[in-house]
């Protein structure tokens, strides 16, 4: 009888767990897409995808959004104070999706496995907009060319004169007269560049302890010897050593020394005809002085494999001298740290020379959008995605997702929008931008909401405190003494993906950028030289040299970009 | 034997058949459903046309990862890596779960068991990011104690070519000698003990005890795991070398899997990661075919 009841026991164990196994195979998180999936070989929505009708008169929808931004995050709360007026005027409620790891692997995943969100963003260059022009080509993404007329703030976003003539022919105008991608926050007017002031800074307090004054550091041999100088000093925070230069996740943006080296990514052979810098001497010497660097211990030798958290860290004890980023993004680590150390804050070094520019020549940036919006085909309601997409583009649209909601976070002030105090010192004394995020401010939105126009039409940021207006106006004033010009000059990058052996050509191309940091941590200098050798020849046997006959071909007599700076 | 007797003998252990059943299961969903994937490798991918309607390519990806200029150096750092994998980390379980069970403290035994077992049960992400503020130059305990002993320049242990075999090694041995242990404390329970008696009266010490009873008595599985080791020879461990293999160690840290993986997803070129990944398996089966046959001639214990 024992036995039996024993027997049995195991009999109902074996089945409890396979049973478990194959529950845990499926994944009932797709449940609810199945649905919009199966609608989704056609363009025009169903009328049974979990669509009722509300209050506002729309038809009540929920569309899952992925926010292809690495490390973007939302809010703590089910539905913020934005989203809901986001609800009511347009009766989609968003259900996020963000990207924690690499954007390009992202794009790749949800195509390659079909896991796709109702409304894809992410960014406007690389290997993220090559894998959307790549789903576009595939027809993977609803053609909204028949449906634009509806929605002029999408179009208006999409228009020739408000795309990059470059990026125009590669993204927007390749698919024979359809139109897959939106594009969103390209300004709208001048003052609405955005110039994120990449450069050097350096602790005021360090530069002050190791006596030089940062805007006297102007040569790559003046920065190099500044490191040293700081390394040398021995300094100590937290009890821990001071690391002379570093940099965020993955080393962003420690590389950007490049400029003192080359003027862009292609450069003019002094014939008239193009090179890919890396191709050229001073890449040799640009990855020799960074190796240099790393041998001596002036660079963090951890920058290029930490992740963000740590290195926020380090910036956050105060253990890196000298950070190599954009402004806002060093402005945002350090707000901690100079908060309770006073006088410990990030000043711009230089301005540093800048390979083959007159010293008197404005700044050379591309400013233009960050982001590409796509509705693929299996979403489950293309009409609500374009109804949240236009409205997000609209003039309320782009206040709301910036500003919050007009009467509760801010009012209209003779015709200005001006912040309620009471919010502004509440955002202001969070260092975590939470309070902002349940609000429903800086949660994704803003990737959506059409041309920047935050100064044309929006007034200038509502949020900036004026201590941060003021850091970024002093670094305005030392970077850039000669103004800023906007490229509009062709990218030979744009260019030579269009030539006939990119296919086997980009993964030596998307090498460059892994090669040149193993070359920095090799043994020697031939060891480093070797590196860059091998992927040159292997670029060569993958038909580099062809792919620039064309270029040059197909830019002769045109405007070429040879000059531009990180932006 | 005929059908209708098999069907008997089946049904009679009908109890261990249906043990066996979620193993089988999981085996024919997750290794053989997905086989048909490999003919993507034979394909040109892409999103519209899937696994079955891409366009046929031939031995177009193959082609390319043999013209591939850094292809040698990630096979060899791939067979290096997991070869010593195989030679450290094959015979240390067998030591440790013979000196284990020469321990007659229960408790003791019954501990470092638990122990070793452990860190089986962390991810590889832990583990990293554990080994990562242990072993920094800035402030690293590790680093820490070798100064307090008079160590001059605090030691860069990751990042370092110097020191990545040893870490890649050390970490692997850590996280899974308890736990590959445990099936040799299995075989070295089921060696009956009228053998250490018999070896007793005849005069054995508890070394040979070790040598002639139960080294022996767990010489068939040890065969049987070495023959299953060697088909992942091609196979260095994706998530530690993903984590652990930065830009100064790539030149003897690139291994295939995480070959795979970055052309794969990151490059999106998927039809070239499968036949990449599809190589792999392929020299994974002829290495266990070829371990299997020499095993059955040199010690009569083989996988089939």
């Amino acid at each position: 009888m024992r036995n039996k009841r024993f027997k049995n026991a195991s009999l109902l164990l074996v089945v409890i767990f396979m049973l478990g196994t194959l529950f845990a195979c499926s994944n009932s998180s797709n449940s609810n897409n199945n649905q919009g999936a199966d609608n989704g070989g056609s363009n025009t929505p169903s009328a049974n995808n979990g669509v009722s009708e509300g209050g506002s008169g729309f038809e009540q929808v929920t569309l899952k959004v992925l926010h292809n931004w690495n490390g973007s995050t939302g809010s703590d709360v089910d539905m913020t104070a934005v989203e809901q007026v986001i609800k009511e005027k347009t009766g989609v409620t968003i259900e996020w999706e963000y990207t924690k790891g690499s954007e390009v692997e992202k794009v790749n995943a949800i195509f390659a496995t079909q896991d796709l969100p109702d409304i894809y963003t992410g960014p406007a260059w690389g290997g993220e907009l090559d894998g959307i022009i790549k789903a576009a080509k595939e027809d993977q993404l609803v053609d909204l060319s028949d449906k634009l007329d509806k929605y002029p703030n999408l179009a208006k976003g999409i228009a020739e004169e408000n795309v990059p003539p470059a990026l125009y022919e590669k993204a927007f105008n390749a698919y024979g007269g359809k139109q897959f991608l939106l594009y969103q926050n390209h300004p709208a007017a001048p003052e609405d560049a955005m110039d994120w002031l990449y450069g050097f800074y350096v602790r005021k307090d360090i530069a002050e302890k190791v006596g030089v004054d940062p805007q006297s550091i102007v040569t790559k041999e003046d920065l190099y010897g500044f490191l040293k100088k700081i390394k040398d000093a021995g300094l100590e925070e937290n009890g821990l050593p001071v690391i002379p230069l570093g940099g965020f996740h993955n080393g962003w943006a420690v590389g950007i020394g490049s400029s003192m080296f080359y003027g862009a990514g292609y450069i003019d052979k002094g014939d008239g005809t193009l090179e890919n810098s890396f191709f050229t001497k001073a890449y040799e010497d640009y990855t020799l002085y960074y190796r240099k660097m790393i041998e001596e211990g002036l660079l963090d030798p951890e920058a290029f494999t930490q992740t963000d958290p740590i290195a926020n860290e380090k910036i956050k004890q105060g253990r890196i001298a000298v950070l190599a980023a954009h402004y806002p993004a060093i402005l945002d680590a350090s707000k901690d740290f100079v908060k309770a150390h006073p006088g410990s804050d990030y000043v711009p070094i230089g301005p540093l020379e800048r390979a083959g520019a007159e010293p008197n020549r404005p700044v050379d940036l591309a400013i233009q959008g960050n982001n590409v919006t796509v509705i693929p085909k299996k979403s489950k309601n293309v009409d609500a995605a374009l109804r949240l997409l236009d409205y997000l583009a609209s003039d309320e649209g782009f206040m709301l997702v910036r500003y919050g909601v007009q009467g509760v976070h801010w009012d209209m002030e003779n015709g200005k929008p001006v912040a309620k105090q009471e919010w502004f010192d509440k955002f202001t004394e969070d260092t975590t931008g939470k309070a902002k995020k349940n609000e429903g401010i800086s949660i994704g939105l803003e990737s959506m909401s059409g041309q920047d126009r935050i100064k044309s039409a929006a007034g200038g940021n509502i949020w900036d405190d004026q201590a941060r207006i003021a850091a970024m106006d002093n670094a305005r004033k030392i970077l850039r003494p000669n103004g800023i010009s906007v490229i509009s000059a062709y990218n030979p990058g744009d260019v030579i993906v269009k030539s006939e052996q990119w296919e086997m050509l980009k993964p030596s191309m998307d090498k460059i950028g892994d090669v040149w940091k193993e070359a920095i941590y090799a043994k020697s200098d031939e060891a480093a030289l070797k590196i860059i050798n091998d992927l040159r020849g292997q670029m060569e046997k993958t038909g580099y040299k062809e792919a620039m006959a064309f270029v040059n071909e197909n830019l002769k007599g045109k405007e070429v970009a040879t000059l531009q700076m990180p932006n | 034997m005929n059908q209708s007797a098999l069907w008997k003998r089946i049904l009679r252990h009908k109890l261990f058949y249906l043990f066996m059943l979620p193993g089988i299961v999981w085996f024919f969903l997750f290794s053989y459903v997905p086989l048909y994937g490999v003919q993507v490798a034979f394909r040109d991918f892409m999103f519209s046309g899937g696994f079955t309607g891409s366009p046929w390519a031939g031995l177009k990806y193959f082609r390319q990862f043999f013209d591939y200029y850094q292809s040698y150096e990630i096979i060899r750092n791939t067979i290096v890596i997991s070869l010593m994998k195989l030679l450290i980390g094959f015979s240390l379980p067998i030591i440790l779960a013979v000196l284990l069970n020469e321990v007659r403290n229960v408790k003791f035994k019954k501990t470092v068991q638990t122990l070793s077992y452990l860190p089986h049960f962390v991810s590889w992400i832990v583990v990293v990011t554990l080994m990562q503020r242990l072993l920094t130059p800035y402030g690293g305990p590790v680093n820490d104690l070798l100064a307090a002993m008079g160590m001059q320049e605090p030691i860069q242990f990751l990042n370092n070519t110097s020191w990545f075999y040893q870490i890649i090694i050390g970490s692997e041995i850590w996280k899974s000698i308890g736990w590959n242990s445990i099936i040799y404390m299995a075989a070295i329970a089921g060696i009956d003990q009228q053998q250490y008696e018999a070896a007793k009266i005849d005069g054995a010490n508890r070394f040979r005890q070790i040598w002639h009873v139960t080294l022996p008595g767990i010489r068939n599985i040890a065969v049987i795991l070495f023959i299953l080791s060697a088909g992942s020879l091609m196979s260095a461990g994706y998530e530690q070398l993903l984590l652990l293999n930065g830009p100064a160690t790539a030149a003897i840290g690139s291994v295939l899997d995480v070959h795979v993986i970055t052309s794969g997803i990151s490059g999106g070129r998927l039809s070239y990661a499968a036949a990449v990944g599809l190589f792999q398996s392929v020299i994974a089966f002829i290495l266990i075919l070829t371990v299997n046959r020499i095993a059955r001639k040199v010690s009569d214990v083989s996988l089939f």
